[in-house]
């Protein structure tokens, strides 16, 4: 039976508070561990079961020591949680819902009692970097070590069903960007806006304000002020629950919205004239021993819980104040009946030694030498300038002592900093530095002026309390320890970055917001360097964690599809990935489909070819330029297959072209080439010959082209065109023609061969292509005439012995590899790749595309095959298929050069590992050699 | 994410440009040698500062233009129509 | 060389022993490694603490009895590629030559812990590529052949097995892209990559190594085509021989010997997420999508893509990697989408033309490369040092890494490994 996690029966719900962002009148429900707990509208997941006096919200990563509330902010180290199917939620930020399902992570069986908190008594063996100190021998064992260490990962769980739900980005140029809603970053959206500029204002809390919701009657009355100066002025939108995550290069700044309407998260990516950066301060946690025993909290953490959510978070109360925050603590604890027993004021050079505890606090020990019995200890020894958003501008933040905090170095002219990290001072003061900013931002956003003075604010003396003199927690998520730090000193690691690598400091989800400083301060101590030598950790992006759902957005990825695809999905087509492309792999039996064309007439979809149209008095010398073969003299209604070589010789596409007019040329690419051929065909043109007359369109999607093969294929053609000659005498091979096709004219055709059959290439203009399609299968019913698909056309070719490059060639297959041999013509003045080629040509030490038979004709060897002799790998299979025309397998493939003599036997290992004999054949082609099919 | 600022569209976005490579001069072929056409091919100055490169606005102009940019900073000084660099191997 | 022996040190030992001691006398370990004072000479310069350096001087000292070398890094070891890769490691490469020169660093791997006394934690959960076309399935068969003809594990495996082995990948036909089938390496896997260095680091100190943290290379001294020594922020050192180990510098460093380099330097950006409890087991890998991914011991999912699309020596990362990556990552696996990004990051990889490292001597004799790793250097640390440190002692190339040499490109006979490397994690 299930025993109830959490005594509920305790109220810690206090009256109203002037500033508490609860909904008294909307109560709710909602589950923790199980158990059903009460609410309000407002109400964080942390702060309503503080109210039902829930004290542990998780157990810790390594020690699975119990852990609770301590800055009751997104940053709470403690409060990780499951809600759903969602993991590490941040239930100090996250508002409760009703009917919201939260749970504990890290703990079994429970939070009450963890098995694994047995750790904390081995914590003298499982110091920093102990695993690497052990499991190693026997070697055979660490699998096993493994699993268990695995098994203490911390985090919640992700499910395989979870939904990827809706997330969206946007764009948005503002001229300046406000990264906090805080009294000065409020002042300087008011003064920029004012100024003329469009604003966005950013704040990661559910509302504006900043340090001024948690204040008192004078801080309630300015954050009132400022929520009016701030919704009377135009040009300000305001993004609450959102958070700046990044600034790039450019001003190019990212934000996450949490919670939006209708989405998850929503990235907004802005480019922005000016940042300003006014994230305020963060608390700095103390570090002493006990310093993560639930009811220690910073100050903040409980100022935040007494006046935003009405929520007492003790009884009796130790404060350790260096700070106006913690003076202030003490007043509000009072004020919410909480028994203040001692106030250690650290400004005295009074100081706390340990906190006591177990699942809650019971005690704490001071340096006085007294032991106060207590359920809380508020902590305010001082703030941590979270300087994120200018590290990432370059900026390298200083440290000032008298301040014991970082300030930013400055001197950016698009990133300006406000309020607490750029200094101390009144509320007047950082409301008018706000300002004097938001007027500066504004004047550079728009240029105006790029060196505005802006007034420094007053730094105030605050003492440098990072460590008591016990040691306690540094880095709460990762369970790390002053000691452990000095320890990775004293072992070697003694500068921060590898004193952090070692121990895993700062490493976890609060990104070191929390930890930094002290981390940089015990290593400072370890090594007897100052703070400023030792520096502080390089804070990289996101400044607060995203989602994968947020970055990603809506799935845009693009997909092409022919004007032909409606009548390839209607028959059954089997869908082909290629590249961007989706074409008819087969309709269904690719063998069928070969024969179909060998002895008949068949259609492929060929739309993908890429195409452009090409024209100018010097098309011929482009030609003659990109191609390696010889161009010069291609006379007007001809077509020429063409290969490319990159700069190196090694090749890179082919394709035909043919002469339609004097100046007038189309050109066509392999599908998945197209787009690398018309850049290389631009940067001859635009960079090396400028002055050549030539004018380059690409018009791969402007034209449906349908390829018809087989020996009637000119019956079929014949049912469509009529104002063209089609005789063989009139339209030979290696032609081309325009005029109408099936009524649609701007058409044009050529004659040529990739499947060997006497097939013609029509293209029509797109818009026409389906109903094209389908008139020629209508019309040519009487002729069988069948569709066939990718699968078809590439046995087709194979049986031809028409490489495929990229699949018959390789990265490094330069034109003579290629069996190209009689397409180079070194004699031409000049063209991409002629050194190299001229230099291969007459070397025998490459490897050479040639056909191949294996002996037993049913076997196979799937492409990728390799060619061995006496265990020394001497070739591989580029392409192999059953050849429905010849009723055996074929092959085509790479061979060394003794091997390459047409009749060589070679043996093919098969993937099972099966010898494949094979004997090299004559030529490429295996089907009609002569070209006797070509030219009927 | 920088901005290029494009002769013939303004400044745009750098996904919108396509890196073509350092910006060279193509030896002439009649009579080159193996070295110094191989240096053309692979060999590259690759410098921790101010670099002439080839760049392409593929999403945009689609033209090839010359690019002064500093390695380290990302910082864009120049945008120019090329000259006759010869295209990149 | 002649063998030379520095003032080796015992190094304190580790084990579940000592560390049970430890815990119970609750006293301190000793220094992993120590700082010394820059020596006037030494016999080996290696430029660059990362894996790479530290292996070529473990190597020296340990198999050679060559200690008198020193390691310069000018920030703190391991904090450049070494530091800042995904930790991948597998051997499953596409040329012979390849697969057997990362095979030896995959079994240098598997001992690694028990050689160096330090446990690099390494974790063999096997390594998938996928599949997501006929034609990257047509080289996968190719490598998977090439692979089992060199006796490396490795295997075209269909969509169903993948499934087995990855629930949470999308393999539904629907996709935009499908997976087809997957090249199967089961020794692959991740490992601890600070560990290699620290462990690295520790056993060459022990052996007399001299590591020099905060030191920059400013100058190197040439005279009569040959290498007389060093000039760093800490001082001149006289060596006859400098090997330059680092990655995203190695043209400045080359440069400084007069040594060109067919090298452009590139940023490769990773990131990785808040930890999860354990769901994924081997390193997914997918070439279309440009993407690879991996679950460490931690519980977090550490991914990364190929090298950003234009050169820099800027680390700072950018918004669009990290989006398009999140994309890629979802398009495989739509449930991951609640995950969060905690860190991204980059790291500064030389590339070359034909994917392939330059090893060896130069034109200058004494200057000594280990470099153009472009985004797999980290796999082949072992290695790599290992060879280092034989050409050094012996003088001699070794046959394992003859055809990585810098005047290959000279001759126009470029390696093969181009196809399959274009994201090979």
């Amino acid at each position: 039976m299930r025993r109830k996690a959490q005594a509920t029966g305790v109220d810690m719900r206090l009256g109203p508070r002037p500033g508490e962002i609860i909904d008294r009148s909307r109560g709710l429900t909602f589950t923790w561990d199980g158990d059903t707990y009460p609410a309000y509208r407002g109400d964080t997941i942390t702060s309503a079961l503080a109210a039902a006096g829930v004290r542990v919200m998780s157990r810790s990563f390594k020690y699975h020591r119990p852990r609770g509330v301590m800055t009751t902010s997104y940053l709470d180290p403690g409060c990780l949680v499951q809600v759903g199917d969602e993991p590490n939620v941040r239930a100090s930020h996250r508002m409760v819902e009703p009917g919201m399902s939260a749970r504990p992570q890290n703990a079994w069986p429970s939070l009450r009692y963890d098995v694994k908190s047995a750790n904390g008594a081995l914590a003298p063996f499982l110091s920093a970097g102990f695993y690497y100190k052990t499991f190693m021998r026997p070697k055979r064992l660490w699998p096993a070590y493994e699993r268990v260490l695995r098994g203490f990962s911390p985090g919640g769980a992700v499910s395989p069903e979870a939904a990827h739900d809706y997330y969206d980005k946007r764009y948005a140029h503002p001229d300046v960007v406000v990264a906090g809603g805080g009294p000065a970053g409020m002042a300087a959206a008011v003064a920029a806006a004012a100024a003329g500029a469009a604003v966005m204002l950013v704040e990661g809390e559910p509302e504006l304000g900043g340090h001024l919701r948690w204040g008192a009657a004078p801080e309630l009355a300015a954050l009132g002020d400022l929520r009016r100066a701030v919704a009377a002025t135009g040009g300000i939108e305001v993004l609450t629950d959102s958070v700046v995550t990044g600034r790039y290069d450019g001003n190019w700044v990212a934000v996450v919205q949490r919670s939006a309407p209708g989405v998850v998260e929503r990235l907004i990516k802005a480019r922005a004239g000016v940042l300003v950066a006014a994230p305020g301060l963060i608390e700095r946690p103390y570090v002493f021993s006990g310093n993560d025993i639930p009811g220690v909290m910073l100050s903040t953490g409980a100022r935040r819980l007494i006046n935003l959510w009405a929520v007492k978070p003790g009884e009796r109360a130790v404060v350790l104040t260096a700070n106006s925050s913690g003076d202030a603590a003490v007043c509000d604890l009072a004020d919410a009946g909480v028994d203040v027993l001692k106030i250690v004021d650290a400004r005295s050079g009074e100081d706390v030694v340990r906190a006591k505890g177990g699942r809650t606090l019971r005690a704490v020990e001071c340096a006085d030498g007294t032991t106060v019995e207590c359920d809380l200890l508020v902590t305010a020894v001082g703030w941590t300038a979270p300087t994120s958003l200018l590290n990432m501008a370059g900026d390298r933040p200083v440290y000032n002592e008298r301040a014991a905090r970082f300030f930013p170095g400055g001197g950016h002219d698009d990133v300006l900093a406000t309020g607490g990290i750029a200094g101390d001072g009144s509320l007047e003061q950082l409301i008018d530095h706000g300002s004097a900013v938001g007027r500066a931002a504004a004047r550079r956003a728009h240029e105006v002026s790029a060196t505005t003075e802006i007034p420094s604010l007053p730094v105030e003396a605050h003492p440098a309390l990072f460590k008591a003199r016990t040691h306690g927690f540094v880095d709460f998520s990762e369970d790390v320890s002053s000691k452990e730090l000095e320890e990775a000193v004293a072992e070697g690691y003694d500068s921060i970055e590898l004193a952090k690598r070692y121990t895993t400091a700062t490493m976890g989800p609060a990104q070191g917001k929390l930890e930094s400083v002290n981390a940089v301060a015990v290593v400072a101590a370890a090594t007897g360097a100052t703070i400023a030598a030792t520096g502080t950790t390089v804070w990289r992006p996101p400044y607060s964690p995203v989602t994968l759902g947020a970055l990603a957005g809506r799935s845009f990825e693009p997909v092409r599809y022919s004007p032909m695809q409606p009548w390839h999905e209607a028959h059954g087509a089997k869908p082909l990935v290629a590249g961007q492309w989706i074409r008819p792999d087969h309709y269904g039996d690719p063998a069928a489909e070969v024969r179909s064309v060998r002895s008949g007439v068949g259609l492929i979809d060929v739309t993908p070819l890429g195409k452009f149209d090409l024209r100018g008095p010097d098309v011929p010398k482009l030609l003659n330029q990109l191609y390696i073969n010889k161009w010069s003299k291609l006379a007007l209604g001809s077509v020429r297959y063409g290969v490319m070589c990159a700069e190196d010789g090694v090749v890179l596409d082919d394709g035909v072209t043919g002469r339609l007019g004097d100046d007038h040329y189309l050109m066509t690419a392999t599908s998945s080439g197209a787009e690398t051929v018309w850049e290389w065909i631009e940067s001859w043109l635009q960079t090396e010959h400028p002055e050549w007359r030539v004018h380059v369109a690409r018009v791969t999607s402007d034209f449906a082209s349908i390829n018809i093969a087989g020996p009637r294929a000119r019956d079929l053609l014949s049912l469509v065109v009529d104002d063209v000659a089609l005789g063989p005498e009139e339209f030979p091979y290696m032609r081309v023609r325009s005029g109408s096709i099936a009524g649609i004219d701007g058409s044009f055709m050529w004659r040529i061969g990739f499947t060997g059959e006497l097939s013609y290439e029509i293209h029509v203009p797109a818009s026409y292509g389906l109903g094209v399609w389908e008139t020629l299968l209508e019309r040519g019913a009487d002729l069988g005439v069948k569709p066939f698909g990718v699968e078809a056309q590439r046995i087709l070719r194979l049986e031809k012995g028409h490489l495929i490059v990229g699949q018959d060639t390789d990265g490094l297959t330069r034109a003579y590899g290629a069996g190209l041999d009689w397409a180079v013509k070194l004699d031409k003045e000049d063209f991409a790749g002629k050194p190299e080629l001229g230099w291969q040509e007459g070397r025998d030490d490459f490897l050479r595309l040639v056909g191949l038979r294996p002996l037993e004709g049913t076997a196979v060897p799937a492409e990728g095959s390799q060619i061995v002799e006496a265990g020394i790998i001497v070739g591989r299979i580029t392409s192999s298929r059953m050849s429905p025309t010849l009723g055996r397998s074929i092959c085509m493939g790479f061979v060394a050069p003794h091997l390459a003599e047409p009749g060589s036997a070679i043996s093919i290992v098969a993937p099972d590992g099966s010898r494949v004999p094979a004997v090299v054949t004559p030529q490429l082609a295996q089907v009609d050699p002569k070209g006797e099919r070509l030219h009927g | 994410m920088i901005l290029i600022p494009c002769p013939h569209c303004g400044e745009r976005n750098v996904s919108e440009f396509q890196y073509v490579g350092e910006a060279l001069t193509r030896p002439n072929p009649d009579g080159v040698d193996p070295e110094q056409w191989r240096s053309y091919l692979y060999l590259r100055s690759n410098p921790a500062g101010p670099t002439v490169e080839s760049w392409f606005h593929r999403a945009g102009c689609r033209r090839y233009l010359k690019v002064e940019r500093d390695t380290v900073t990302n910082e864009v000084t120049s945008v120019t129509l090329p000259g006759r660099g010869g295209p990149q191997p | 060389m002649k063998p030379v022996k520095n003032g080796a040190r015992r190094m304190g030992r580790y084990s579940a022993f000592d560390l049970a001691r430890h815990g119970v006398a609750r006293n301190g370990w000793p220094r992993a490694w120590h700082n010394h004072d820059l020596r006037r000479a030494y016999d080996v310069v290696v430029v660059g603490g990362g894996v790479h350096g530290l292996a070529t001087a473990y190597y020296l000292a340990a198999r050679h009895g060559i200690s008198n070398v020193a390691v310069l890094e000018k920030g703190y070891i391991g904090s450049g590629g070494s530091g800042r890769n995904t930790a991948i490691i597998r051997s499953n490469y596409l040329t012979p030559e390849g697969v057997r020169f990362y095979d030896r660093s995959l079994k240098l791997y598997e001992s690694l812990s028990t050689e160096l006394n330090f446990n690099v934690m390494f974790s063999q959960r096997g390594h998938l590529t996928l599949a997501h076309n006929d034609s990257s399935l047509r080289t996968m068969r190719w490598r998977a052949e090439v692979n089992k003809l060199e006796g490396i594990d490795s295997e075209v495996i269909s969509t169903a097995q993948v499934k087995e082995l990855v629930p949470y990948l999308d393999t539904s036909s629907e996709a935009r892209y499908p997976v087809l089938g997957a090249l199967y390496h089961p020794p692959g896997g991740i490992i601890r990559h600070d560990a290699v260095v620290w462990g690295y680091a520790r056993a060459a100190d022990s052996r007399g190594v001299h590591i020099h943290q905060n030191t920059e290379v400013l100058g190197i001294d040439v005279a009569g085509g040959a290498v007389r020594g060093v000039a760093t922020s800490g001082g001149k050192v006289a060596t006859p021989v400098v090997v330059n180990a680092t990655a995203g510098w190695a043209t400045l460093i080359s440069d400084m010997a007069g040594v060109a380099m067919p090298i452009t330097t590139s940023p490769l950006q990773a990131a990785v997420t808040e930890p999860v409890r354990p769901f994924l087991g081997p390193v997914i890998v997918s070439g279309s999508l440009h993407v690879y991914l991996s679950q460490t011991d931690r519980g977090e999912l550490v991914f990364g893509s190929a090298v950003d699309p234009f050169p820099s020596y800027s680390m700072r990362g950018s918004l669009d990697f990290i989006e398009s990556l999140a994309g890629h990552v979802l398009e495989l696996m739509p449930s991951l989408a609640k995950m969060r990004v905690l860190r991204q990051w980059a790291g500064l990889c030389d590339m070359t033309p034909d994917y392939s490292p330059i090893m060896g001597q130069t034109p200058v004799e004494g200057f000594l490369v280990d470099v153009g790793w472009g985004t797999y250097g980290f796999k082949a640390g072992p290695v790599a040092g290992e060879a280092m440190a034989q050409l050094i002692a012996e003088g001699k190339t070794p046959e394992l890494i003859a055809g990585f040499s810098l005047d290959r490109f000279m001759r126009g006979e470029l390696l093969g490994e181009k196809g399959a490397a274009a994201v090979g994690h």
